[in-house]
């Protein structure tokens, strides 16, 4: 009987106008954001290849290494296209000197403010916000429908269990439905190619990953909704229960668990911080000076050889100071770090009320635009510093650039143009970008609660569905 | 009979659940979001007082002119409460100094990502999706359904004329839904009051500004939802193409303007913009590095075959001379440096000046495009929020190196140190004045560049020019299309 249930549930759907024309929007949402993430890859690809040559000639013409300024870039990702995350919103350019704190600038949408006006479609923005709401729509009436129309009386005029029946009724409009989003999302899968974007077999994976989440999290809806509907007696009633249930979950939950963790841990202000740092080093320049003002060599010295010793001996100081500069700020920014880390944590795990935040943070995790981008981004640029400062000691005989940097030149008359260093001997920065174990092992937690959202709105509607007034 | 229709409809739609459900979900809606835009707001004045402190204290820990850190900041807007725009993604604080040009750096989402995972939500926000869903809600069936009930038939069997039919189911759903609007915007504006956020005479312009594009947008997506009732012939098909109208209108089209400018217009990006303006510098001071030696060379050539006395003598008298020549020298590369970065972030902006023309005339076919665009431009939260603060900022740090130098040349300090080399006395290493106490109360201040009521109005009469045209379309195309309905 089941069976029946599941193939006339099926077929009704498929041979509806609702499921036509729902089909039809969700391929050209689907498959445009495919399109629009492929296209904004590749022009972020561009900026960012345009960009590090431009770095690379700067670079190039210079004589000396050790008045290279140097800068690395975050290298736009495919999967950071589908699904933006938070990676339009952290800076993308780091300064690298060999030693001292980096800090990140230019974010996407303070370099193009046009973009944030009206944000990327994303295809966490197309699951989370319009095909929930797709799934409402389709089942609000699922069961009240039914009764309303009296097609459920003669029913189960029938001999059909109560059971077969929501069984049959969940099964096949969720599988109708599925199939309304596996195709567009196949073609936009096979589009990605096709534009020029070339996924790894890892990211493949974790694409994969994402959109089987985005199914779970359409079933989710829909489950939900039969569920509503089987527990009111009139679609319209069911249907603006699925509304506001939807805009609690879509639109509140998220952004007031943020807003709640927020008053609940007190993080110092980010700009004091960065003043404390200021002042410091300030200070600790300001207790040097009685020192470089004594900065003596013996009479008769060599001007060549005064200023190779006035070099070190500045070097030298400047070295101290980095160094006691780095003790200051590791203190001071473990503990900023730690009450920012528990604010998120707090804050993410309010959230987890609501599905929708589920689901974007197990898709922003699997496409590697979580919260933790920007940790790994700063990570990444710190062991290049660290390279870079072995490459320039190497070099110039200093590392830490952050302090004194003197560069004497003598001229011989000879008129000949100094040559310049040969840009392509700097080591490349590589990002550490997610990979497939380190992204389901993060999202796991929350694929899981996926599944058992899941799980609780389908055995809902169940049970509902079994004490329903079917008259 | 027309009052009659219009309370007919009005008591139909306030006693549906319809009503309810949508006065329930707006009041919530509004109410919160503009609770966490006042919290949102605070912190961010809170931010900025702090930051305006810190700021002096450092000015006042400076023993030298040349080494001020001077930096200012974006001062929060009490209407981004309402209309947050852009003010979460601009950065906030921009450094003001010789070396550098004036930039605008960490945006309130970049210091806090958490945030920027799930965005705030203002009220623009709220009516452009929100609300425009439930205008579609309201009146999907509102001719169909009743012809659907028969009950379309039955209103006719009296002597009521389709014109006034129409209006009055207008006027009812128009009331129906304005009022899940304006009371809880109306209790909002009270608890934002309350809760102390300064709204000045100009801000209350903006705000009624603001309330009046959001009826007229509402009334825009009322007339979509009659029309398209009136020329279908069964609610659940009128529904549907509203969605698809809506998914189109709403979330569709403005993205992929934005999208498209960005592939037909061109624009460099700020790292390829910097790096260009850092190689310029370079070569720059390259250049002024070898003429100077070149010049000291010179000078000691003039020098050359005269006594000792007589060198002494020769330099004693030159030497003034010589160092203004040099800093005058030093001076005009930096000048150059700052008219080249000039130009050539001219360059960018007016490529993004067109990039945005393009881009916002595309998205203009749709009214949420508008509406987002005049709401963002009433509130001062807008595109161009990001080149006002810059240029106001860039007048500042001329007014301030121009003190900063005065001062400087008063003092006879620069800052830093001199090192001095010569053949006989050797070399001499000059730390120059650390001991100053710095007056800042002559210093120049910044003041955050405003917006008139008039100038905010203008920018958006467009939109609403636009917003009243898409009215009228719809209002006469369902108009006509209602004088043919078949009413069987």
């Amino acid at each position: 009987m089941f069976k029946l249930i599941f193939i006339k549930e099926l077929k009704e759907i498929l041979q509806s106008s609702r499921f036509t024309i729902s089909f039809a929007v969700c391929s050209i949402l689907i498959i445009l954001s495919f399109f629009m993430g492929a296209q904004n890859y590749l022009s972020g690809k561009a900026q960012y290849e345009a960009a590090k040559q431009e770095n690379y000639n700067q670079i190039a013409a210079n004589t000396e290494w050790i008045s290279v300024n140097h800068s690395i870039m975050l290298p736009p990702q495919p999967l950071m296209a589908l699904v933006t995350g938070i990676s339009n919103d952290i800076g993308r350019d780091i300064e690298v000197k060999g030693r001292g704190e980096l800090s990140a600038q230019n974010t996407r949408f303070n370099d193009e403010p046009i973009f944030a006006i009206f944000r990327f479609m994303d295809l966490e923005f197309i699951f989370g916000v319009i095909l929930s709401l797709f799934a409402i729509i389709f089942a609000y009436d699922a069961i009240n429908g039914e009764k309303v129309s009296g097609t459920l009386k003669l029913c189960f005029s029938n001999s059909i269990s109560r059971a077969s029946f929501i069984a049959g009724k969940l099964a096949g409009s969720f599988v109708g439905l599925s199939i309304a989003l596996i195709i567009p999302l196949l073609i936009g899968c096979a589009l990605l190619p096709v534009l020029g974007v070339n996924l790894s077999g890892d990211e493949w994976l974790r694409l994969g990953l994402i959109l089987l989440s985005g199914l779970a999290y359409f079933g989710l809806f829909l489950a939900l909704t039969v569920g509503i509907s089987a527990m009111t007696n009139k679609p319209s009633t069911s249907f603006l229960i699925g509304l506001v249930v939807w805009i609690f979950a879509v639109l509140i939950t998220p952004r007031a668990s943020v807003l709640i963790s927020g008053r609940m841990v007190e993080v110092p202000n980010v700009d004091e911080i960065t003043s404390e740092k200021n002042r410091y080093r300030f200070q600790l320049f300001a207790d040097d000076r009685p020192k470089m003002a004594d900065f003596s060599v013996p009479e008769g010295t060599e001007p060549q050889q005064v200023m190779q010793e006035f070099s070190k001996f500045m070097n030298q100081l400047s070295d101290e100071r980095a160094k006691k500069t780095e003790i200051f700020e590791e203190k001071i920014n473990e503990q900023y770090i730690n009450k920012r880390r528990q604010q998120e944590r707090l804050a993410l795990a309010l959230s987890r009320i609501s599905p929708t935040s589920v689901f974007s943070l197990a898709t922003t995790e699997l496409a590697g635009t979580s919260l933790g981008l920007q940790n790994r981004y700063m990570d990444s640029a710190q062991d290049y510093q660290q390279v870079y400062n072995n490459f320039m000691t190497e070099k110039t005989g200093t590392g830490g650039m952050s302090g004194f940097r003197m560069i004497i030149s003598t001229n011989d008359d000879s008129g000949e143009e100094p040559e310049t260093i040969d840009a392509s001997e700097l080591p490349e920065f590589q990002f550490q970008t997610a990979t497939l174990s380190t992204a389901a092992s993060k999202s796991i937690f929350d694929l899981g609660l996926l599944i058992l959202f899941n799980i609780v709105f389908f055995g809902g509607a169940f049970l509902a569905f079994l004490k329903y007034d079917l008259r | 009979m027309i009052k009659l229709l219009i309370e007919k409809e009005l008591k139909n739609i306030i006693l549906s659940p319809k009503f309810a459900a949508t006065f329930l979900v707006c009041s919530i809606l509004i109410l919160t979001s503009v609770y966490i835009g006042v919290q949102e707001y605070h912190t961010a004045v809170a931010q900025y007082e702090a930051n305006q402190q810190i700021a002096r204290q450092d000015i006042a820990q400076a023993t030298n002119w040349g080494s001020v850190r001077n930096q200012v900041h974006r001062k929060p807007n009490p209407m981004q409460v309402f209309v947050s725009g852009l003010h979460f993604d601009v950065g906030r604080v921009s450094r003001i100094s010789d070396f550098q040009d004036v930039k605008l750096t960490r945006s309130p989402y970049s210091d806090e990502t958490l945030f920027a995972l799930f965005r705030f939500i203002d009220l623009t926000f709220i009516v452009q999706v929100v609300l425009s869903l439930f205008a579609i809600l309201f009146t999907y069936d509102a001719i169909n359904g009743e012809r659907e009930n028969g009950t379309l038939k039955l209103a006719f069997a009296n002597s009521v004329s389709r014109a006034s039919y129409l209006i009055s189911k207008f006027v009812g759903v128009w009331i129906g839904l304005i009022i899940p609007l304006l009371i809880p915007i109306l209790i909002a504006l009270l608890i934002t009051m309350l809760m102390g956020v300064p709204i000045s005479g100009g801000d209350w312009a903006s705000v009624s500004s603001f309330i009046g594009l959001s009826v007229l947008y509402i009334t825009f997506f009322i007339g979509v939802g009659l029309l398209v009732s009136s020329i279908t012939r069964k609610s659940s098909l009128s529904f549907l193409l509203l969605l698809v109208i809506w998914i189109g209108g709403v979330l569709i089209l403005p993205r992929m303007s934005v999208m498209a400018s960005g592939q037909l217009v061109e624009v460099e990006s700020i790292a390829q913009l910097e790096a260009k303006q850092e190689a310029y510098q370079k070569e720059r001071w390259d250049e002024y590095s070898s003429t100077i030696s070149e010049t000291w060379r010179k000078r000691s050539r003039e020098m050359e075959g005269m006594e000792d006395a007589e060198r002494q003598a020769y330099r004693d008298e030159k030497e003034w001379d010589w160092l203004e020549e040099d800093d005058a020298a030093r001076k005009q590369i930096q000048i150059d440096i700052t008219d080249n970065n000039r130009k050539l972030i001219e360059e960018t902006m007016n490529q993004k000046k067109l990039q945005e023309r393009v881009a916002f005339s595309l998205a203009r076919i749709s009214p949420a495009s508008s509406f987002r665009l005049a709401a963002m431009n009433i509130a001062g939260t807008d595109i161009d929020m990001k080149s006002r603060y810059e240029e106001s900022m860039r007048d500042y740090r001329d007014k301030f190196t121009e003190f900063t130098q005065k001062k400087q040349a008063e003092s006879g300090s620069r800052g830093g140190f001199s090192i001095n080399v010569d053949s006989d006395s050797g070399v001499k290493i000059d730390f120059g004045r650390d001991d100053q106490t710095l007056d800042t109360s002559e210093m120049p201040q910044y003041s955050a560049p405003v917006l008139t009521a008039g100038a905010t109005l203008s920018k958006s009469v467009l939109d609403f020019g636009l917003l009243g045209i898409f009215i009228i379309l719809t209002f006469a195309g369902t108009f006509i299309s209602f004088l043919r309905y078949d009413m069987r």
